[in-house]
């Protein structure tokens, strides 16, 4: 029963928050660095070779991480490290030991973050569900934005670490936060959100208490809100709800609809690119599958 | 010269005439399992070796996730032909062949050990026994006992008494077993199950910690009481008739390939549910046991009940008197020791 949820959302965890990431260090460091940040996110964003981004991002890691040895305790600069280091251990590190310690400094610079903000999440780590569903009723929307980055760099550590049935025993910890964070999220929320919401609802199928058809409406939203510019929504829609359904004709007219698209979109292509691959693998699939 | 030929020609088509046809067969396969667990890739990954292995000739399907319905629907779907068969527990087809209840009768076994010791020699039968009953397996893969979940301590048997317990739907013995117990019984189909231990509809379920995990029951759960309620089998079972449009050739790389999956499954399930317990633990849900006279009390009570189930005509009594005779010469080997109390956590080790 290991590996429940482990390729799932290798895509998904995508690049949507290299932007965030990047302007929430200018917002902290010198205007001259500010400017060198809103450039680097729109390089790395709109980069159509990922093989690029894998070789160039580490350098920024490290970046990321003088910052915080010169501001520990910074929530900013620690959400700024734990999502770069969540995007990097999740999409990009494919050797399984790397993916486990990238992923593991993202979360503890993600729940440092968190306990900078609000008290009650310095007891995460140790929270039943209970305490810690509790816990996130004192959330307000100004900690919406480090809220959701735990949960990225949350979900970027499971999957690093979906062979250890601890994570699968947190997922429903990680699908409580992210139905808050939709709630607290305002006009500032990121869509990305919808799309993990999706893929966690599609893990268990109807006949063990799944609901898919709240999954399918979180895909969907998703797409709407991109006008369907993020492509890696509808291959996650086709993966998660399509898949698990056995929906082959809704599957395959997703999956060639990435294909036909034009990967370049401002702020997506990285991801599309990415996705595009991971659209064709599934469609070239879908005859042993369905 | 030309007649001879003739002949020749006549003799072969003849032998060709005659020969049995073995097609391409398709086997389409129903199991709850979800879809991207190890399990799901561990069929999946077999059916891809039959594949090659018999160059095309054995295509396995399989539908995840239930998607092809209850066990009653999947049965009904392969009588109709348009499944051949399913992974299942026991409890589904001991409509088919009630000897499959024997290992899941309550509190039958004390320990993996002694699940160990009568498999080793009922397996076989009973794997025949199915057989005989029309479906070809490919071995049981054990799930690990069943224990108790609840919201409230359990560590006696007058803890239980009045509780709501889930009950899976088509499940008579645990019914009647629960009710032996002094407990309520409520048949629920598994989807609602989470939300009955929410609502307080369900004060107590019984599952291993392997199935608690992945339901995301863990989370409605204080409390877990690491008693050897239930021993769990799965299998997979192939309609015979579907079967034996394989040709032999073929049908012999299906049974190479499944029997080796499915004794994967089982030196790897009582691993899993160990590890599965591990974690309950650490999500803060508290362990309780049974002292050993507790123990031997609401043994006793189920001991009654399984022979009642017995009478029913749930199992045959020849092989529950043989399974019942290898326990007790089990644990005549073991008298030599003084028993500790049972303990599933060191059972499943």
């Amino acid at each position: 029963m290991k590996s429940v949820f482990s390729k799932r959302f290798r895509s998904a965890l995508g690049l949507v928050m290299l932007s965030v990431v990047l302007s929430g260090c200018a917002s902290m460091i010198s205007s001259a660095a500010t400017n060198l940040s809103k450039n680097l996110s729109s390089a790395i964003l709109n980069q159509d070779d990922p093989e690029l981004v894998r070789a160039g991002a580490p350098s920024y890691l490290l970046l990321l991480d003088s910052f915080v040895a010169g501001s520990p305790d910074d929530p900013a600069i620690l959400a700024a490290g734990a999502t770069l280091y969540a995007t990097y251990g999740a999409v990009f590190a494919d050797d399984g030991l790397r993916a486990s310690r990238l992923t593991t400094r993202a979360r503890r610079y993600a729940g440092t973050a968190m306990c900078e903000v609000h008290a009650p999440a310095c007891d995460w780590a140790d929270a039943t569900y209970d305490e810690f569903v509790a816990s996130l009723d004192g959330l307000r929307p100004r900690n919406a934005e480090y809220l959701y980055t735990y949960g990225f760099a949350s979900l970027a550590f499971l999957v690093a670490h979906s062979s250890d049935m601890n994570s699968l025993a947190e997922l429903p910890k990680i699908e409580a936060l992210f139905n808050h964070y939709l709630d607290i999220g305002g006009d500032e929320l990121n869509i990305s959100a919808y799309t993990f919401m999706g893929q966690l609802l599609t893990l268990m199928p109807p006949a063990l208490g799944g609901k898919p058809e709240i999954a399918r409406e979180f895909f969907e939203k998703a797409i709407v809100a991109t006008d369907g510019k993020d492509l890696s929504a509808k291959v996650e829609y086709a993966r998660g709800y399509a898949r698990l359904l056995y929906e082959r004709e809704l599957h395959d007219r997703l999956l060639n609809e990435v294909m036909a698209a034009d990967p370049y979109q401002d702020g997506y292509t990285l991801s599309n690119i990415m996705a595009q691959e991971d659209a064709a693998e599934l469609l070239a699939a879908g005859d042993e599958y369905f | 010269m030309e007649l001879a030929m003739k002949k020749i020609l006549l003799v072969a088509l003849a032998l060709i005439v005659s020969l049995p046809v073995h097609a391409a067969v398709t086997l389409k396969i129903a199991t709850v399992s979800p879809e991207n667990t190890q399990w799901m890739r561990d069929l999946r990954a077999s059916a891809a070796e039959i594949k090659t292995r018999t160059d095309g000739r054995v295509v396995i399907k399989f539908y995840g996730g239930g998607v092809m319905g209850n066990d009653t629907k999947v049965l009904g779907r392969i009588r109709i032909g348009s499944l051949q068969g399913g992974a299942f527990t026991a409890t589904t087809l001991a409509s088919q062949y009630t000897d499959l209840n024997l290992y899941g009768l309550p509190l039958i076994f004390d320990s993996e050990e002694e699940v160990a010791y009568v498999r080793e020699r009922l397996d076989a039968k009973l794997q025949q026994g199915l057989e005989d009953a029309g479906f070809v397996n490919f071995g049981f893969a054990g799930g690990g006992f069943a224990i108790l979940m609840s919201n409230t301590p359990v560590d006696e048997l007058a803890d239980l008494k009045g509780k709501k317990v889930w009950v899976p739907e088509g499940d008579s013995i645990s019914y009647a077993s629960m009710e032996a117990l002094s407990l309520s019984p409520v048949t629920l189909p598994l989807t609602d199950v989470l939300t009955g231990l929410q609502t307080g509809l369900l004060d107590i379920v019984a599952i291993p910690p392997i199935g608690a995990l992945v339901l995301q029951w863990h989370t409605k759960i204080k409390y877990i009481t690491e008693l050897p309620l239930v021993y769990t089998i799965a299998f997979m079972a192939i309609e015979k008739r579907a079967f034996e449009k394989i040709s032999p050739a073929d049908q012999a790389i299906v049974r190479e390939i499944m029997d080796a999956t499915y004794r994967k499954f089982d030196v790897v399930n009582p691993k899993d549910n160990q590890a599965a317990r591990d974690v309950l633990l650490n999500q803060g849900i508290k362990s309780m046991k049974f002292e050993r006279d507790n123990y031997l009390a609401i043994r006793a009570v189920l001991a009654e009940s399984n022979k009642a189930l017995g009478a029913k005509g749930k199992f045959s009594a020849d092989m529950y008197d043989e399974m019942v005779g290898y326990i007790a010469e089990f644990r005549s080997k073991q008298a030599a020791d003084i028993s500790p109390p049972p303990d599933v956590s060191a059972a499943n080790k």
